[in-house]
């Protein structure tokens, strides 16, 4: 190319557009959704407040808060349906500002299903699938997918409510997306349907697709997340693995002696062991034991060389929204009542707990 | 353009709207056409004596169609408003914007499928009324020896642009309206209250209004603005002026606000 090439002008203007890209905070290399200070004010409301999101590629990541926490206007801003007030977003490696570049890499849910109640299941994905230049074969293939085939046929309105979130995550799976964002796909399903959703869930993030799943209750997603984001009044309460989460786990063991009148010496003997023992709280005649399960057996024998007889020997694992509020030491008081730490009332991580409903009581 | 076109063209081309819609526009052209046919020997509606020699000219064949454009002008606003505004109420726009997140060239599209929906429509209703005026023609005794000469298949060409054009100018303000409204009902109701009784009142009471006010000038459009104290062209390029700028606020609307539907 030679000086006198008129291609001058404009190169100089690509210089200052990239100079003006430089300004942008770069995502890392891994993570499939970033952000740096994303805020969304309504008002003089910040309904989103500088979240630092880092999702990592491949995770099946749970972003979980309660009513109103700000967790559809995140998702909304990161699928560019509605501009940031503040800070930035990237969505694999693109800028929020142009979703251009990554929504054929992105399938979602926002909000519930929401469809043309009187085109079939079919034709409402086969107008999608047109947006994305994917054939009706695409379509049928999703539609599989969800099971939903036999009744692909019949009009939206005619469905029911899981028939309903189902064909949401068969217009999310249409372009076989690197990246999935569901919001809250379980609402209104039976525990069969939320079951099936769950291990559909598991078998998406199997298959190397980052998956963001929302929900306002934690026990709904703890069991499949590997990763979680956790949300309140549009600030970020924890972001990270459920591994780390769980290296803060605080499992306890509650031993009951026959006698009430051995609660005091049972206390002071294990102690004496050097075990981190609560102080006995009055009306109880049980004594709580920092240790795991796996030491079960050898308080046992310690109270019996004692001469101490047990009526009852409880293992007591803490649920992750406990754990998660020790580790923050956000232990408030209002978000878990101490009543929840009641061996009844949790059994192990992988068993169901306290019914679902139970949980948006406590939380706000 | 043309995924779009097709995306759009599932939900306007699905049978019951667009057999519904057609039977329901062949229908008014009928209408119009037999009654203005039979309207021979009685006064028009502003009082002009109707005669067969006057229907019997080479454009007596498209009276039928020209009397019933502002119906068809509703019919093309309250579809497209209703098709736009809905999207918004029914949260599929959403999903359509997830999906191409072009929001300039998704609007496009729809607009494109749309005008496409009201040319089918108003050359159905053509067909309809001119099929219909050469029937009952011989019964009223009104010669249509003029309609088939060249000179009356110009006139049935003409008369079916400007029934066209001015169903697309009516659509215009339809897609404006559902843009605004976000709702079909809103939408359907603000276009049409404004395009029907608050024009025609306007216009009434201070006549000079007629010659600009977009409706009414789709109205003068239509009718080949014979009888109207504004020309074709200058009709035509007001009617060209306000779409354009409806057009621009509808896409800077779409383009640039947020979708919390
Ligand atoms: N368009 C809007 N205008 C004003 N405020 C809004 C708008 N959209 C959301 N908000 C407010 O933003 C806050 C967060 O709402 P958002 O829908 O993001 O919560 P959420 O975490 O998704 O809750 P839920 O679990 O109930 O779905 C709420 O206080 C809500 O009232
Ligand atoms: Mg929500």
């Amino acid at each position: 190319m030679t000086a006198e090439t008129p291609a001058r002008p404009p190169r100089v203007r690509t210089k200052s557009r990239r100079q003006a890209r430089t300004d942008l905070p770069q995502p890392p290399a891994d993570a499939a959704i970033w952000s740096q200070g994303l805020t969304r004010q309504y008002g003089t409301r910040r309904s989103v407040d500088r979240i630092n999101l880092h999702v990592p590629t491949g995770a099946l990541s749970g972003f979980v808060g309660p009513n109103g926490a700000g967790k559809t206007t995140t998702l909304r801003m990161l699928l560019g349906l509605i501009r940031p007030t503040g800070g930035h977003g990237f969505v694999l490696g693109h800028p929020v500002g142009s979703p251009a570049g990554y929504l054929s890499r992105v399938g979602a849910m926002i909000e519930g299903p929401t469809f043309h109640p009187g085109l079939t299941g079919r034709a409402n994905l086969l107008l999608l699938a047109r947006l994305r230049r994917l054939g009706p074969e695409r379509v049928a293939e999703t539609l599989d997918t969800v099971g939903l085939t036999s009744r692909a046929d019949d009009r939206f309105s005619l469905y029911s409510l899981g028939m309903k979130q189902r064909l949401g995550i068969a217009a999310a799976l249409l372009p076989g997306p690197e990246l999935l964002i569901l919001d809250e796909p379980t609402n209104g399903l039976d525990p069969a349907g939320i079951r099936e959703i769950r291990s559909l869930l598991k078998d998406l993030a199997g298959a190397r697709m980052t998956v963001f799943v929302s929900s306002h209750l934690l026990s709904e997603v703890e069991q499949i997340c590997d990763h979680l984001v956790m949300i309140r009044t549009g600030r970020l309460l924890f972001q990270g693995h459920v591994t780390d989460l769980l290296a803060a786990e605080d499992p306890r063991l509650v031993l009951t002696p026959e006698h009430a009148g051995d609660t005091e010496r049972l206390a002071a003997l294990l102690r004496d062991h050097g075990l981190r023992v609560d102080p006995p709280e009055p009306s109880t005649e049980s004594v709580s034991v920092h240790a795991p399960e796996a030491v079960a057996a050898n308080l046992n024998k310690i109270a019996m060389k004692a001469g101490i007889t047990l009526r009852a020997l409880t293992a007591y694992r803490p649920t992750l929204e406990e754990t998660f509020l020790v580790a923050t030491g956000g232990v408030d008081g209002d978000l878990i009542p101490r009543s929840r730490s009641s061996p009844d009332a949790s059994v192990g991580f992988h068993s169901p707990r306290v019914p679902a409903q139970d949980i948006p009581g406590r939380v706000s | 353009m043309t995924p779009m076109f097709r995306a759009e063209w599932v939900k306007i081309g699905r049978p019951r709207f667009f057999f519904g819609t057609l039977a329901a526009i062949a229908a008014v052209a009928a209408l119009g056409a037999v009654l203005t046919m039979l309207s021979v020997g009685h006064s028009d509606y502003d009082g002009v004596p109707v005669t067969a020699t006057a229907l019997a000219a080479a454009d007596g064949v498209m009276q039928g169609l020209e009397a019933v454009s502002i119906l068809l002008g509703v019919m093309a606003l309250a579809v497209t408003a209703a098709v736009i505004g809905s999207d918004f109420t029914h949260g599929t726009l959403r999903n359509q914007l997830i999906a191409y997140p072009h929001r300039l060239r998704l609007l496009a599209g729809k607009c494109l499928a749309l005008a496409a929906f009201v040319a089918v429509m108003v050359t159905a209703a053509m067909a309809v009324a001119a099929a219909m005026s050469f029937a009952i023609a011989p019964a009223t005794g009104v010669s249509t020896a003029a309609w088939h000469s060249s000179a009356g298949l110009v006139e049935i060409g003409k008369g079916y642009l400007n029934v066209l054009m001015a169903s697309l100018g009516y659509a215009t303000i339809g897609v404006l309206a559902g843009v605004v409204f976000r709702s079909p009902a809103a939408a359907v109701s603000v276009g049409l209250a404004y395009a029907l009784p608050l024009e025609m009142l306007v216009s009434r009471i201070w006549s000079p209004a007629a010659t600009w006010l977009p409706a009414r000038l789709m109205d003068t459009f239509a009718a080949g603005a014979h009888g109207y104290h504004i020309t074709y062209a200058a009709a035509g390029g007001r009617i060209l002026l306000f779409c354009a700028a409806a057009v621009v606020v509808a896409a800077g609307l779409f383009r640039h606000r947020d979708i919390t539907s």
